[in-house]
């Protein structure tokens, strides 16, 4: 035994560690700081998305600086999708493709610029030119000049009734000329109209945002936002229990026992959930069966037993928001045959924690009515491939259908037609499609939605789709929040009203 | 000069590898990078085909991993194909981030299974080898507690109850209390079990006697008995170390840390190729450099006595009631199971969603409604039999590894192990395809390697023994030499070692189910009721208690289970 050397290499080895340890590595940044480090009017935020562009609009970070409220679109929507003012303050169609804008005046980006035509005609063009340009504009031949300082014409390549609703789309938020340094990915940094301004990113952990004194419609009531990108929902929940997070976007229903009842914002939000059945392969290409899997299924145990009541029951793809109050036409369907135990496979994926509970409840409904079923329960990223191929009998999926233009037409043209994109159903049918057309070319709001309710009905007459529910999003808070913005498009959080009393 | 070699082999194998990943799984990248940008955008063609056009894919995987490496030669970690931001730029900060909590994770495992140990080191300097029983079951319960449920409890208790510590975040050192605590105690069970068989053997070795006989103060006979028995440890402490910085996906995601895991498995899910090149590549090189100077500092803590014939390892005596104990508390756990299978796992209530336990729910209802009891019982078999067969190869592969190692090098072992297992299961899915064998596979390409290690330590310390070198003078054939003088001294240990690992590897197998390989989403088995119901761990304890305590009781009864002939 020689303990010399091996003194030296234990020494040697603690120092090692303790070096580690000293100069340890940590995501820094004053967002995510340590417990009760709350400032004054300063707001702690949880969101749910870490950024995966670098806060580029031109990917799903838009609606993250739009809920930041940070940049700010030309048009909002309301409750039934409608377009209203925001940075634009009129507009008025010339033609069936061109639309003249009034912008709002005395708008001045973080960086001192004003908002003027020739910068909201420059920030539409490096959307429009961009390949793949964001899905509200993507191939309609948008461009836009500046025709004085504060009117700018658009224009559609071919006729576009939607052409204003199309802007609010939050990958169309207005960034002075400065963000576009890089045309392909724009940088929201200092660049945007909202009541506050980032001043600095903490990679995807976390941002800092000060408040905007110069805003157009006034000073905000907070002094800033401390924003942390929480992906994990328990984890956001429980920050938001330790009071370390003012407000956490996305609480999880399993969590909500947790909360006290006050502490949660319920909003309707425009995503449906429901099963869609392959009307192309399988024994669901029988009319008949899929009237026997809509007999079987019902949607409310998992309504009020899965999501405990937090969901609303869907009776067709349009919520009753949507609706307006308008009556939903008698659905007639193929006569209910017997299963006689034929084997069908149902997918879900997990990245919705409650998705795979109700796909349990489902499949013994179905089961109990004489289906033999397999399911399956993957990760939403390894299982779209197939789900696009068609390669399941039955697909439990969580969708959008509002889209971020605000309307339904679209939703029915890429998921309920032959050459839709997103067709879990398979469903072909020259009706539906001729149909979806004819709605796609209405210019009255109103107008669309009665023939969207129309088709919805021509659809659920297919037997092709069980509706189950409308989705609502959760805002968990801590007491003393108020002002937050709860839009059912989840675009606005914090606004000028947003204040914290601690 | 040949440890280079290796290394830019086994770099430029691993980014091939991941390189071919998109090929492998036949998922179109387009589609992949679309969905991590814009979660619901429809994939029309046309759409598919400019993001194409944009991340001007490589032809082939070849091509593409050649033209990375080319890049990596000139220190540039490419950029990545979802953000299109400079890899390096994301990566570095996370392996920083990692490499503290790994670090400092490691360390305390340490620290906890060497006061883990101090009993057995105390009978050791008294003369004594028996005894150690309690301290080997709570190591091998602690071996057994999933990482997750612990992690849940410690933010529930500690962060959020008694506001001790915060919730979660990494802004600071308060931050990393809650996740390594959540590390290291199930690495603690693991070490100090390895660590309590060590101090056993040195115990018994014949210089303890002739120190003791010669007067030597007690804490100096402990010091050093401590000393040669944490030198079987270092090496796995070292892999325990570069493991955790790619593979702590679940405690990053709990704690909200932005390390290494969650980033690879996120790119690896979008394939973002460049981004797990980078991330594989970093493990690698880092594993490579650590496995060699775990060797290192094995030989170095061992010092000359690992040339010079001078270690006497034996095998230690068996503990006489151990095997009574674990056959009452397998009796047990046999009841409650039988009790279990007696029962309907698959009726479903909806009504009864979370029901606490009563009489027709003797252990409560699960979030459907279902028997937790029955699921148990039925789901016994289904956790144990696959785990078993896992643990039963890897003790042979890593036995049979580890003994053949005469020149202890770096090599295959270090680069599996540093593989974040998620990506290791990713690329087994993809080639392999769903279904429980993926999942088998998946966890036998890395469950060797500490066995492989441990073995590979013990198995030279016994070729440094007297006895070794006399038989080897006097003529004894390899296999003699391995059956008479190898087998004896290394077995048991390492065999112990992995029936620790048993309820480590059942979870395992259920943390890959996520990926649609392993037990499927009806399935009972135990790692996957705790994976789909950790949530509830609050609100209705006693459905994650089941499984989880079945896993702990797993635990106990593989570290009481007598190994000795």
């Amino acid at each position: 035994m020689s303990p010399l050397p091996t003194r030296r290499s234990t020494a040697a080895l603690g120092l090692a560690s303790a070096t580690v340890l000293l100069t340890g590595c940590f995501s820094g940044g004053s967002s995510g700081g340590p417990t009760g480090a709350a400032d004054g009017d300063r707001l702690r935020l949880a969101l749910a998305f870490p950024p995966v562009a670098a806060l580029s609009p031109f990917s799903d970070d838009s609606v993250l600086i739009s809920r930041m409220g940070v940049a700010e679109t030309l048009v909002v929507f309301d409750e039934s999708g409608a377009a209203q003012p925001n940075l634009a303050e009129s507009w008025e169609f010339t033609d069936d493709r061109t639309v003249a804008l009034e912008l709002r005046e005395g708008v001045t980006f973080h960086d001192g610029s004003p908002m003027d035509a020739e910068a909201v005609a420059g920030a539409l063009t490096a959307a429009a030119d961009i390949d793949p340009a964001p899905r509200s504009v993507s191939g309609i031949g948008l461009t836009a000049r500046a025709v004085d300082e504060d009117t700018v014409e658009l224009q559609a390549a071919e006729p576009d009734p939607l052409l204003v609703q199309r802007l609010g789309s939050s990958a169309l938020v207005i960034l002075s000329p400065a963000a576009y340094a890089d045309p392909a990915a724009p940088d929201p940094v200092g660049t945007g109209t909202g009541p506050f301004e980032i001043t600095e990113v903490n990679g995807e952990s976390g941002a800092t945002l000060d408040a905007f004194a110069e805003h157009w419609a006034g000073k905000p009531a907070l002094s800033g936002v401390d924003v942390r990108f929480v992906s994990d929902a328990e984890t956001r929940t429980n920050a938001l229990r330790a009071e370390e997070v003012d407000v956490a976007q996305n609480i999880p229903i399993a969590q909500l026992s947790a909360l006290d009842e006050d502490q949660v914002i319920s909003v309707p939000l425009p995503r449906l959930t429901g099963l869609f059945l392959n009307t192309a392969e399988g024994p669901f290409v029988d009319a008949a069966l899929r009237s026997a899997a809509i007999e079987a299924v019902d949607p409310r145990p998992v309504v009020e037993q899965i999501y405990e009541g937090q969901v609303d029951l869907a009776e067709g793809f349009l919520s009753e928001g949507v609706l307006g109050g308008d009556e939903r036409p008698e659905v007639t369907r193929a006569p209910v045959g017997d299963p006689a135990g034929a084997t069908i496979r149902l997918a879900t994926w997990n990245d919705r924690p409650e998705l795979p509970e109700a796909a349990a409840v489902v499949v013994d409904q179905l089961r109990s009515a004489g289906f033999t079923v397999e399911l399956v329960v993957q990760e939403y990223a390894t299982l779209e491939p197939d789900l696009l191929a068609g390669a399941f009998d039955a697909v439990l999926a969580s969708r959008l259908y509002l889209g971020d233009t605000g309307d339904p037409v679209g939703y029915f043209e890429s998921d309920l037609t032959c050459e839709g994109s997103y067709n879990l159903a398979r469903l072909c049918d020259p009706a539906i499609d001729a149909a979806v057309a004819a709605a796609a070319q209405l210019v009255d709001p109103v107008e669309r939605r009665v023939a969207a309710v129309e088709i919805e009905a021509q659809v659920l007459g297919t037997g092709a789709f069980v509706p189950l529910l409308h989705e609502r999003s959760r805002i968990g808070v801590l007491p003393g929040v108020s002002g937050l913005g709860s839009d059912p498009f989840e675009r606005q959080l914090v606004t000028i009203e947003t204040a914290v009393q601690r | 000069m040949r440890g280079l070699l290796t290394g830019v082999a086994a770099v430029t194998g691993t980014a091939l590898l991941v390189g071919a990943l998109p090929w492998l799984s036949g998922r179109d990248i387009a589609l992949s990078v679309l969905r991590a940008r814009e979660t619901d955008r429809n994939p029309d063609p046309a759409t598919l085909a400019a993001i194409r056009a944009q991340l001007d894919l490589p032809a082939d995987p070849v091509t593409g991993t050649l033209q990375w490496v080319g890049g990596l030669a000139r220190g540039d970690l490419g950029r990545s194909w979802v953000s299109g931001r400079p890899v390096a730029e994301t990566l570095l900060p996370a392996f920083g981030i990692s490499l503290t909590l790994a670090g400092t994770a490691a360390l305390a495992a340490l620290v906890m299974a060497v006061l883990l140990a101090v009993p057995a080191l105390r009978r050791a300097a008294d003369g004594r080898t028996d005894g150690g029983r309690l301290a080997s079951v709570a190591a091998g319960a602690l071996a057994a507690l999933p990482e997750f449920v612990l992690a849940v409890l410690l933010v529930v208790v500690i962060a959020i109850g008694l506001r001790l510590a915060p919730t979660s975040g990494f802004a600071g050192p308060e931050h990393l209390v809650l996740p390594v605590l959540a590390l290291a105690l199930p690495a603690a069970g693991l070490l100090g079990r390895v660590l309590g068989d060590a101090v056993q053997s040195t115990a018994a070795e014949a210089w303890v006697r002739t120190w003791r006989a010669a007067g030597v103060r007690r804490g100096v006979v402990m010091a050093e008995v401590g000393r040669r028995a944490v030198t079987a440890m270092v090496p796995l402490l070292l892999l325990l170390l570069v493991g955790n910085l790619g593979a702590a996906v679940v405690i990053e995601a709990v704690f909200d840390i932005p390390g290494l895991g969650g980033i690879s498995l996120k790119a690896a899910l979008a394939q973002d190729v460049p981004v797990v090149q980078a991330a594989v590549a970093l493990l690698v090189g880092l594993g490579l450099l650590i496995g060699g100077g775990g060797i290192g500092l094995h030989r170095l803590l061992v010092g000359p006595a690992l040339a010079g014939a001078g270690l006497t390892p034996e095998a230690s005596p068996p503990a006489p009631q151990a095997g009574r104990w674990a056959a009452g508390v397998a009796a047990v756990l046999g009841a409650v199971i039988l009790a279990g299978l007696l029962r309907d796992p698959t009726a479903q209530d909806p009504g009864k969603r979370l029901a606490p336990p009563s009489w027709a729910h003797p252990l409560g209802a699960d979030p459907l409604g279902r028997d937790v009891l029955a699921r148990f019982g039925h789901g016994a078999l289904l956790s144990v039999g696959p785990a078993l067969a896992v643990s039963a190869v890897v003790l042979a592969v890593g036995l049979l590894v580890g003994l053949r190692a005469h020149s202890a090098r770096a090599g295959l072992a270090d680069v599996l192990n540093a593989l974040p297992a998620v990506v290791v299961g990713i690329v087994v899915a993809a080639v392999a395809g769903p279904g429980l064998g993926s999942a088998l596979v998946a966890v036998c390409l890395v469950a060797w390697i500490p066995l492989a290690v441990h073995a590979r330590s013990l198995a030279a310390e016994a070729r440094a023994s007297g006895f070794y070198a006399a038989a080897q003078t006097s003529g004894a054939g390899r296999w003699y030499l391995v059956r008479a003088h190898l087998l004896p001294v290394v077995g048991p240990p390492v065999l112990r070692h992995a029936l620790t690992r048993l309820p480590a590897v059942a979870l395992a197998l259920a943390g890959l189910s996520f990926l649609g390989i392993g037990a499927g989403p009806e399935s009972p088995e135990w790692g996957r009721t705790l994976a789909d119901t950790a949530v509830y761990l609050e609100r209705a304890p006693w459905v994650v208690a089941a499984p989880a305590l079945g896993l702990i009781l797993l635990g106990v009864i593989a570290s009481l289970v007598r190994t000795e002939r």
